[in-house]
């Protein structure tokens, strides 16, 4: 094991002590029952769960499109579903501060009141905590969902690592590659096994995205009615998740020992759709502002203050540099995008940025006051972080490093099978006078 | 996925410039029928424009009806243009190739008809320049105390219109030239002197295909905001409505790009299938070419039904009265309730089933099916956007009202699908529908490769 590897690991687990901590206090002081001083704690979760849930997409995605580039990407990506289990986890105390939906304090005849919270589920009959149980389970299937995804796309690479493997590792890689033997059908079937769970996985993602965001942001800032936002919400996922990998992939080609693996191409072609979905996050938030600028009506106005203008104003124009200012600058110039630490540099920019999101869209959430009236009456105040809350978040991104740095002593970086299938797929050939890539299309 | 052989220049010459130098029987008869239709549809406008908007269905509180729906639909169709030409261009896909100049042609076009449009609806088209600009020149009757309002959504339309006619045009131009010059050399007369004027002295130099190239990268970058913007400021003339209900949401920008691209590439995809049909271009328009847009739509389609239930869930989660009102109106009340099962069923549920499977994708005639189905739904749904919303406008129940469209209505519409297809049959006698050049291009780009004992097509790319 590297030096530099065991210190990482040694930090983030004493992260993740120090969360645990600060979760321990903040249960014991404030408990479950009013959702407020949880805030930091649904920013937290909502980081992790935005970026690691919409990670392991990145290889289905680039597998079915058939971009050969992905080739190196792909186990980074699907090595995010380890980190499924700890967003289970990190949802578990979540469930129990989510305001009732029906409002506890109605008086037949109480003014500016709803008998119910503004949700998703609307009045359908399935009791007072079923959204909660609805969002665990969802967040339990997509874990499970990209740890079999994890699983069929290492199999081949764990039978061959059964073969070198000792002790317990060789037993580890036995059971799970299971009897693979490279067979023809074996191989059919693993790839059609992975376009379908890829498929599934996407529709679970883009819907739990949608419950989360609309459970735990939307439904408790009063008057908030945003088609939009479970949107926004997703695109941040998707850039923040593909940021993170192009920070990865550099820390594995500068210092990992694989930039015989990790070719710039791949940076190329991956910073090109990081600066869409820059563009695409700029034109959503865009379509947002405009739509309730233009409205004029108070409880859109009011909305637009506590969440762009006032109270979370700095932290949204902070989440606008990062989130596109930054990015699209550095991302707009080829010799730029044509290298490793441009790309890579954006996908820092993008996760500060997804981070400010979450910490705007959620804390705002949870302190916007009585969340059964009809709209903001007035604009609730900023709430900053004390302590606890800030061993929470320290603690939460430790947790996640932390469970990714010991899953990648167990499965290989790389995927062995997709880049010795890509190795066959392309050569350098001469056409004209000069050297270019030839690839194969073989479908 | 290469199916085609690689052909020769010249052989690619003759087949592509066989609908300009040479006139099937057919031809001169199907622009009369068209050109009749469109001069019913003029001579229907002037009628109304004479005796008044009282010849439409039109009246309170429905004042928008199936003008401002067409609109929106051809608006929408010209959205295929760039999704095709420049994306693909962008993202160096293949098989775009084929598909672009129809596609972009198709975007002048479809532009060009949406723009009449709201000339139309407007009853008195002279009087749209106060709608524009107030200058000291024009009579505006400030007596009455009516200001045009410049911060309207209405004013960003045309402004964002123009900016993508002006734009198309000049993406289609740029990639003309080489086919113009393609032309020069082939024709005599005073058609030899059009085409010349037209290639600028395309020679074919080193310098010329470079600038050629670059010029059409930057123009396939510069046009997507455009793109973007156009249907996005299409969709504010409603979102930005905050009186009417089912309006007023943060979603209907990207849900009507979203629902143009779908409409756009489904009217490029169709209209492939009949150029390969009635020119004969097989050996272009391919099987893989049909099957990749089927693949793409499947994306696009889903995609699209993302938006429309985000749109509608948000519409019910405000639990505003008024709102859920109109989204009754929608979904229980005949005969709207039966339009939407057709609008949902049209749009989506009958077109990517049949794009589910690859020999459904390879099937013509399924294709067809498939994408006139999407335009009949996409139709429908600016429709039950519109009308609906309007309807149930006013808070009073004896204020409501529906809309049945006027003879008139119907005959101008009709006109505008036959203006699109008259104006692309003329396009098609003047120049190629599909880029000679960038056939030639891929060709050469073509190669195949060794893997084990098999021998696979393969491209060459720039690293």
């Amino acid at each position: 094991m590297p030096m530099a590897f065991g210190i990482a690991l040694a930090v983030s687990g004493l992260l993740l002590g120090l969360g645990i901590i600060g979760f321990a206090i903040r249960a014991v002081s404030d408990g479950f029952g009013a959702h407020g001083p949880w805030g930091y704690y649904a920013a937290i979760f909502s980081f992790i769960f935005m970026v690691t849930g919409a990670a392991p997409l990145a290889a289905s995605i680039f597998r079915v499109t058939k971009s050969h580039w992905r080739r190196p990407l792909t186990r980074v990506s699907e090595m995010f579903s380890l980190i499924g289990i700890f967003n289970i986890l990190l949802f578990i105390p979540l469930m129990f501060v989510l305001p009732a939906f029906r409002n506890p304090n109605l008086t037949p005849l109480a003014e500016n009141e709803l008998d119910l919270r503004r949700t998703i589920w609307f009045e359908v009959p399935i009791g007072a905590n079923a959204p909660q149980w609805l969002d665990l389970l969802g967040i339990a299937c997509l874990a499970l969902c990209a740890l079999v995804i994890l699983w069929l796309s290492a199999v081949p690479d764990m039978a061959q690592a059964r073969l070198r493997a000792t002790g317990f590792r060789r037993s580890f890689y036995g059971v799970l590659a299971g009897h693979w033997h490279g067979t023809k059908s074996q191989w059919l079937n693993q790839k059609a096994g992975l376009a379908l769970l890829g498929a599934f996985y996407f529709m679970l993602l883009v819907f739990m995205q949608f419950t989360i965001s609309s459970d735990y942001a939307q439904s408790l800032i009063p008057g908030w009615k945003d088609s939009i936002f479970p949107v926004i919400y997703t695109l941040t996922g998707f850039q923040s998740s593909l940021g993170l990998m192009l920070v990865i992939l550099f820390v594995l080609r500068r210092w990992g020992g694989y930039k015989g693996y990790i070719g710039i191409s791949l940076f190329w072609s991956a910073s090109k759709i990081l600066l869409g979905l820059t563009l695409l996050w700029v034109y959503h938030m865009f379509a947002f502002g405009i739509t309730y600028w233009y409205g004029r009506l108070e409880v859109e106005q009011n909305i637009l203050k506590y969440l762009l203008f006032q109270s979370y104003g700095w932290l949204f124009l902070a989440n606008l540099i990062f989130s596109f200012f930054l990015p699209f600058l550095t991302l707009l110039w080829n010799p730029v995008r044509r290298s490793d630490w441009g790309p890579a540099l954006a996908g820092v920019f993008v996760l500060i940025g997804a981070f400010l999101f979450s910490w705007r869209i959620f804390v705002g959430a949870f302190n916007a006051g009585d969340v059964y009236n009809i709209g903001l009456e007035h604009v609730p105040a900023f709430v900053g972080p004390d302590l606890w809350d800030v061993l929470i978040v320290l603690g939460g991104l430790g947790g996640a490093v932390f469970i990714y740095l010991l899953g990648s002593r167990l499965i290989p970086m790389m995927c062995v099978w997709e880049i010795k299938e890509g190795a066959m797929y392309q050569h350098m050939g001469t056409f004209m006078r000069g050297r270019y890539l030839v690839l194969a299309k073989p479908e | 996925m290469q199916e085609g052989r690689v052909l020769p220049a010249k052989e690619i010459n003759r087949d592509l410039l066989r609908s300009i130098l040479t006139t099937p029987n057919w031809y001169w008869v199907t622009v009369a029928v068209m050109a009749i239709i469109v001069l019913g549809a003029m001579s229907a406008a002037g009628l109304m424009i004479n005796r008044g908007m009282g010849m439409t269905g039109l009246n309170r509180p429905v004042m928008w009806g199936f003008f401002i729906v067409n609109f929106v639909f051809w608006i929408g169709i010209s959205h295929a243009g760039v999704m095709l030409s420049a994306i693909l261009r962008l993202s160096k896909a293949e098989w775009r190739r084929p598909a672009t100049r129809a596609a972009e042609v198709l975007t002048v076009f479809s532009l060009m008809t949406a723009v009449m449009m709201p000339l139309i609806h407007t009853g008195r088209p002279w009087r749209l320049v106060y709608w524009v600009y107030t200058l000291p020149f024009v009579p505006y009757d400030f007596a009455r105390g009516i200001w045009p309002n410049i911060r309207s959504p209405l004013v960003w339309d045309p402004s964002a219109i123009f900016t993508y006619l002006t734009s198309s045009i000049l993406f289609v131009m740029v990639a003309l030239i080489p086919d113009m010059a393609v032309l020069r050399d082939r024709t005599t007369g005073i058609r030899h002197q059009a085409y010349a004027l037209m290639a600028m002295g395309w020679q074919g130099t080193p310098r010329q295909w470079k600038l050629q190239i670059i010029s059409g990268i930057l123009l396939s970058a510069l046009i997507l905001p455009v793109f973007v913007s156009v249907h996005s400021i299409v969709s504010w003339d409603f979102g930005m409505a905050v009186a009417v209900k089912s309006w007023h949401s943060t979603i209907f920008a990207p849900y009507f790009v979203v629902g143009a691209v779908h409409s756009g590439v489904s009217a490029v995809v169709f209209v492939m299938i009949l150029l390969r049909w009635i020119y004969g271009w097989e050996n272009y328009i391919r099987h893989e070419h049909i099957d990749a847009l089927g693949r793409l739509l499947i994306v696009v389609a889903t995609g699209w039904f993302y938006f429309f239930v985000m749109e509608v869930i948000f519409g019910f989660y405000g639990r505003e009265a008024d709102e859920i009102a109109v989204r009754e109106f929608q979904f229980t009340q005949p005969p709207w309730n039966l339009w939407f099962i057709f609008f949902t069923g049209l749009t989506y549920f009958l077109p990517v089933s049949l794009w589910l499977f690859k020999w459904t994708r390879r099937n013509l005639w399924i294709m067809s099916i498939a994408c006139i189905s999407v335009n009949i739904g996409m139709w429908l749904e600016r429709f039950l956007i519109i009308v609906p919303g309007l309807a149930q406008k006013q808070m009073f129940t004896f204020t409501w009202y529906t809309y049945a469209p006027s003879a008139v209505e119907i005959t101008i519409i009709g006109g505008t699908f036959a203006m699109v297809t008259l104006l692309m049959l003329l396009f098609s006698k003047v120049l190629p529908l599909i880029p000679l050049y960038d056939i030639k291009e891929g060709d050469m780009l073509k190669t195949e490769i060794k893997i084990g004992r098999a021998t696979v097509p393969a491209v060459f790319r720039e690293d």
